[in-house]
C-alpha cells in the first residue's frame, strides 16, 4: 500500500509548498483518483507518492510517506522503480532515444534490471498486448503520434510490473479511441492487483475508473 | 620537419585510401564524399593561410598535408556512423563492458542532433505563427534568430531534468550489468582485421616518434 500521511513538500531553492499536509491511500488493486485544477499539485503529488521527489528531485519533504510498509525516503531510485512507476504528462520526454523499434523502447527498464534475454521480451510484449498496441512494436519510437507515444511510455512502466502506478493525465493528449484504451488497461491493471494513482481533469473518466477520488 | 610532415602525409593518405576502399564496399561512397565536401571552407582557408600569407610558411605542400590529415581524422568516423546504426554501436559497446552511464551519455549526443532539429522546427512554427519574419533578406532572417534562442536553448535546458527522471523511472540507476538484447555477429576476419588496425596504430606512433627524434 502507498500511504501518504500529513505528506508536504517544497521544491528545492522554492519557499513554497506544494502539497500541504496530504494523507492518501492506495491499495493494491484500487484506483485511487486525483483532482484538482492546474497547479494545485497533481503532477507534484505523483512525484511524492512514488518517491522521486524528494529521492531524485531533491527539496523538503515532511510527513511520512510510505510504499508496501517502508518509507520512500529509505529506497533508491531503481528500487522506488520497480515499486511505483511514474508516468508524467508529456510522454515524448519518457521517450529515450535510444531505440531504433517500439520494442526496444519498451523493454528498457527490464533490460536495465538485467533480466534474462527471454524474459525480457516476454514482459515487453505483455506489456504492448495490455495496452493494445502490439502492432507498433517494430515502429520507429520517434516517429509516433501524441497518443501512440503516450501508450508507449506507459508500456515501458508496465513491463517493469511495479507494484504501483501513478498516472499524471494519462490520456489528456489521446483521441478517446487511445483514451478508451488506455481505461481498459488501467482497469486490467487494477484487477490484476496493481494500486493505481490516477490524476485526471476528466471528472467522466474518474467516475468510471476510480475506487474514489480526492480533491487537491 | 619536412619528413615528419610528409610522414604525416602518407599515414593520412593511406587512412583515406582505405576509408574510401571501406565506403565502396559498403555502397557509401556518397556520403563520405558528401562528409569530406563539408571540409571545403576549412581546405581553402588552410590553403590562404600557408600558400599566400608569411604566418603560414607551410606553402601549397603544407596546406595539402594538412588537409590529408584533416580528412583522415574526419573521414573514418564519418564513415563509422555512415554504416553503423547508432542503436548496434550502443549495444555493442554496453556487451564490450561500457558502463550504462557513458553508452547513456554516447547515445544521447548522438540523438541530440535530430531532436535539437526537430524541436527548432518546433519553435520556428510558434514564432511564425505569431508573425515572426523569419524568410527574406538576411537581415530579416538574422533579426528572426534571436526570438529563437531563448525557447531552443530554455526548452532543452527544461527538458533535461524530465529526461533525468524518466531513466530513473525506467529504473536506469539499477546496479549490475544490463541485459543486451542483441549482439552483432562477429566473424572472425573482423575480430583480425580489428587486431591489425590496432597494432598498425601502435606501430603508427612509434615509428611517428621514431621519425620526430631522428629528425631532431
Amino acid at each position: 500500500m502507498i500511504v501518504l500521511e500529513r505528506a508536504s513538500y517544497r521544491y528545492p531553492g522554492t519557499p513554497a509548498w506544494v502539497l500541504d499536509s496530504v494523507s492518501l491511500k492506495v491499495g493494491a488493486g484500487e484506483v485511487v483518483g486525483v483532482r484538482g485544477a492546474n497547479e494545485s499539485g497533481k503532477t507534484t503529488l505523483c512525484l511524492v507518492a512514488s518517491g522521486l521527489a524528494p529521492a531524485v528531485v531533491g527539496g523538503e519533504l515532511r510527513g511520512h510517506v510510505l510504499v508496501d510498509g517502508r518509507p520512500t525516503v529509505e529506497l533508491r531510485p531503481h528500487e522506488l522503480a520497480l515499486r511505483c512507476g511514474v508516468l508524467f504528462d508529456n510522454p515524448a520526454v519518457q521517450i529515450t532515444g535510444l531505440h531504433r523499434t517500439v520494442a526496444g523502447e519498451v523493454a528498457f527498464g527490464p533490460c536495465n534490471i538485467g533480466l534474462p534475454v527471454a524474459e525480457v521480451h516476454e514482459r515487453a510484449g505483455a506489456a504492448l498486448a495490455m495496452l493494445g498496441i502490439g502492432h507498433l512494436a517494430s515502429r520507429d519510437p520517434q516517429h509516433l503520434s501524441g497518443g501512440e507515444a503516450q501508450l508507449v511510455a506507459m508500456a515501458g512502466l508496465l513491463a517493469l510490473r511495479p507494484a504501483y502506478l501513478a498516472l499524471d493525465e494519462p490520456t489528456s493528449r489521446l483521441d478517446p479511441e487511445r483514451a478508451a484504451l488506455v481505461a481498459e488497461a488501467i482497469v486490467r491493471m487494477a484487477a490484476g492487483g496493481t494500486g493505481v494513482l490516477l490524476t485526471e481533469h476528466d471528472e467522466a473518466l474518474l467516475a468510471r475508473l476510480c475506487t474514489r477520488v480526492v480533491e487537491l | 620537419m619536412a619528413l615528419s610532415v610528409a610522414w604525416g602525409g602518407w599515414v593520412a593518405g593511406a587512412v583515406l585510401v582505405v576509408s574510401a576502399v571501406a565506403a565502396l564496399r559498403a555502397h557509401r561512397l556518397r556520403r563520405l564524399a558528401l562528409a569530406a565536401a563539408a571540409l571545403l571552407p576549412v581546405a581553402l582557408s588552410s590553403l590562404l593561410i600557408n600558400a599566400l600569407l608569411p604566418a603560414g610558411g607551410g606553402g601549397v605542400a603544407g596546406a595539402l598535408a594538412a588537409l590529408l590529415r584533416l580528412l583522415g581524422a574526419t573521414l573514418p568516423p564519418a564513415l563509422l556512423f555512415a554504416t553503423t546504426e547508432a542503436g548496434d554501436l550502443l549495444s555493442e559497446l554496453e556487451a564490450r563492458g561500457l558502463g550504462r552511464r557513458a553508452v547513456f551519455v554516447i547515445g544521447a549526443a548522438l540523438a541530440a542532433v535530430p531532436r535539437t532539429q526537430a524541436r527548432a522546427t518546433e519553435v520556428i512554427d510558434a514564432q511564425r505563427a505569431r508573425g515572426l519574419d523569419t524568410e527574406g533578406s538576411w537581415r530579416r532572417r538574422l533579426r528572426g534568430v534571436l526570438p529563437l534562442v531563448a525557447p531552443l536553448v530554455i526548452g532543452s535546458l527544461a527538458e533535461v531534468e524530465e529526461r533525468a527522471l524518466a531513466l530513473e523511472v525506467r529504473a536506469f540507476g539499477a546496479p549490475g550489468r544490463r541485459t543486451v538484447l542483441r549482439r552483432l555477429p562477429d566473424s572472425r576476419w573482423q575480430r583480425a582485421a580489428r587486431r591489425a588496425l590496432a597494432g598498425l596504430l601502435v606501430a603508427g606512433l612509434l615509428t611517428r616518434l621514431a621519425v620526430a627524434v631522428v629528425a631532431r
